[in-house]
């Protein structure tokens, strides 16, 4: 029997010389196309990276991006992009502003994704940011209603997707951090998904995080996708209670690393945290990654969590006799 | 004919090099390159200015931004007896975070939290400075209340706390005292637990205005029994709360409103013509003049340079307002 893939959420830290590119690029002193090979350096190192530690299911790391609705903004006509705005503490970003109609311009992503699948030969996820965190993380000065907009969102984004299974991909990935911002929103997030992933042939993964679960519980099987990933080790393992006495019908990501926290966790920890998954789900629905994008730690902790993480998920396979 | 006013935060850094000191000089506060007196000076800095802009915006009643606030719970929660900060948690709907804090002992009120800043805010504002304090309940509500174990005895130990910084307030020299409920658009059925609390803090408000503000939503249900609590004027956010309309157009009220009728959490400029034409709508269901127009919540989720137009919407409202009537 197979099972307890390993894979990666979608962002990885970008490198000093990156990270200094960009400061440099935004004040003017870079050009794009400067920025564009050493963006395209990180990307190639990233890929390397997890070829070498064995990572079943590798990511393009996100490295092109700065913030995850913003980059899918700036490549879609009928939007611009407002001034700072705080997130909290000393952390500030930019957010779309709907000023038109949403529609998209070409292939936002695709680029992207197919520079990383020609640099492995293991499926690389296409990586889209969902309608409804695109809808709610943007201000909207056209539409005024939070339905048309991430629906507007959804029909661009299903082009997405298409674009992205015809560029190769077998897997595409729908980021939806605000998942549990309104509980009552729900259905539109079920809708707007579902016609983001309507007809593909890929498999479909919806990534959420941060979220109260408890309130949501009740929706994850009727999220239009074939698997779900999940923050599981920030939030104490306590939902796997929860899916005892109600069980997931689709597969499941179980993110075993804080991605918050500078500790790296031991493998022993990590090996405990999947064969207490493993008491609940069946080996080759769950697949094993950590809770969420690493992009902000250091380049040092995300890879030494990575090695810990796919060594413990080894460890396990072999103790129970999976390939 | 009506005032301007806002809800409590403000942006504290803008899109240009100069409206960005507070970023960096908190980012070399982090790395040790500055001490914490020198970052108290780099936030007063900013507090002038955005009483600068509102002062110039022309809005009536002013606050200080909460510039230094590191959130709405932990900077007050921090200074009482019991409470430790610990890690983030998302603050309401919003795409914001807040530090909560965790109460581990009995609630005690032991030194000055907002005293300072007013008096320094007075100071520098042409216009009277209103001190923000958020309300009891919703303290109670976000905290992690390890020791308690239950909502009520909590959130009136945190009303005896607040009462004690407000009165310190008053003695200071502030004659307009807000309490800030949001957590009530989410637990309507919490408004008598609200309501012990108001009364605590009544106690010690002397001569002051009290207002008790609602936001993220709506209060329809509570209405009548909203503007019944034991305050001097409501303040109301009717952009996400818009159901309340309804409710003031229908039961009006003699206690002086505060109108959140322009967006705090979109960027998309309100017509002041279209604003002024809604409340005018209300001339005989409330006492205009003693009423305030305001924008629904903290100018904070916007960009500087958004929130500074949304000052000068709210002027312009009132103005369109005071030439109809």
């Amino acid at each position: 029997m197979t099972g307890l893939l390993t894979t990666s959420v979608g962002s990885f830290p970008k490198p000093e010389y990156l990270q200094r590119a960009r400061t440099k690029a935004s004040k003017g002193e870079l050009s794009e196309e400067g920025l564009r090979a050493l963006e395209e350096k990180a990307t190639a190192e990233w890929i390397h990276f997890q070829e070498e530690i064995g990572i079943d299911i590798p990511v393009d790391g996100e490295q092109y991006r700065g913030d995850m609705a913003t980059y899918f903004a700036e490549n879609i006509d009928g939007t611009e992009i407002s001034g700072l705005v705080r997130s909290y503490g000393n952390r500030y970003y930019k957010k779309p502003i709907i000023v038109d109609e949403l529609r998209r311009k070409g292939p936002i992503s695709v680029d992207w994704f197919k520079f990383a699948q020609a640099r492995t030969k293991r499926p690389v996820k296409g990586m889209i940011t969902g309608p409804y965190t695109m809808m709610d993380w943007s201000f909207d000065e056209f539409y005024g209603s939070r339905e048309e907009a991430c629906l507007a969102f959804a029909k661009l984004l299903h082009e997405e997707a298409l674009s992205l299974e015809a560029a190769g991909a077998k897997i595409v990935q729908v980021d939806e951090p605000a998942l549990s911002t309104r509980f009552d929103e729900l259905p539109l997030l079920v809708k707007a998904v579902g016609t983001v992933t309507k007809g593909l042939r890929a498999k479909t993964i919806l990534h959420t995080c941060y979220g109260s679960y408890d309130e949501i519980f009740e929706f994850f099987n009727k999220l239009p996708v074939d698997q779900l990933d999940l923050e599981m080790s920030n939030s104490g393992l306590d939902l796997l209670d929860r899916f005892k006495r109600e069980p997931l019908k689709k597969e499941i990501a179980f993110g075993v690393v804080d991605v918050h926290s500078h500790v790296v966790e031991p493998e022993s920890l990590i090996r405990e945290r999947i064969e207490k998954a493993l008491t609940i789900f069946e080996p080759e629905k769950l697949y094993i990654d950590p809770d969420c994008g690493l992009k902000t730690r250091s380049v040092e902790e995300a890879q030494a969590k990575l090695r810990n993480m796919v060594a413990a998920a080894r460890a396990v396979r072999e103790a129970h006799r999976l390939t | 004919m009506v005032r301007t006013t806002v809800v409590g935060n403000y942006p504290r850094i803008g899109d240009t090099f100069d409206e960005q000191s507070l970023r960096r000089a908190i980012a070399r506060f982090d790395k040790g390159e500055i001490s914490a007196a020198e970052l108290g000076d780099a936030e007063r800095e900013v507090v002038k200015a955005v009483l600068r802009e509102q002062n110039d915006g022309g809005i009536n009643l002013v606050t200080d931004g909460q510039i230094s606030w590191y959130d709405s719970q932990s900077h007050i929660a921090r200074r009482l007896a019991s409470v430790e900060i610990n890690g983030l948690a998302r603050y309401f709907d919003t795409n914001t975070y807040y530090r909560q804090p965790v109460v581990h002992g009995a609630i005690a009120w032991k030194e000055p939290i907002l005293v300072d800043e007013w008096k320094f805010a007075q100071a520098n504002s042409k216009a009277a400075v209103k001190a923000v304090l958020t309300g009891p309940l919703t303290l109670a509500s976000l905290a992690l209340d390890k020791h308690y174990r239950k909502k009520k005895p909590l959130a009136v130990d945190l009303a005896n706390a607040l009462g004690e910084e407000v009165s310190g307030l008053v003695r200071a020299g502030a004659a307009h005292i807000q309490i800030d409920e949001p957590i009530l658009t989410r637990h309507p059925e919490d408004l008598p637990l609200a309501v012990e609390g108001l009364e605590r803090i009544r106690a010690r408000k002397g001569a002051a205005a009290l207002t008790l503000f609602t936001y993220f939503g709506e209060v329809s249900k509570i209405f009548e029994e909203l503007i019944e609590t034991p305050v001097d004027a409501i303040g109301l956010d009717l952009v996400q709360g818009a159901a309340t309309w309804s409710a003031i157009a229908k039961h009006g009220s003699e206690k002086p409103l505060v109108l959140g009728l322009v967006d705090a959490r979109n960027t998309k400029k309100e017509d002041p013509a279209e604003v002024a034409k809604k409340v005018l709508g209300l001339k005989d269901r409330i006492n205009l003049k003693a009423s305030f127009l305001s924008p629904s919540n903290g100018l904070e989720f916007l960009p500087r340079e958004r929130a500074r137009e949304k000052l000068r919407i709210l002027s312009a409202a009132a103005r369109k307002v005071g030439v109809a009537a």
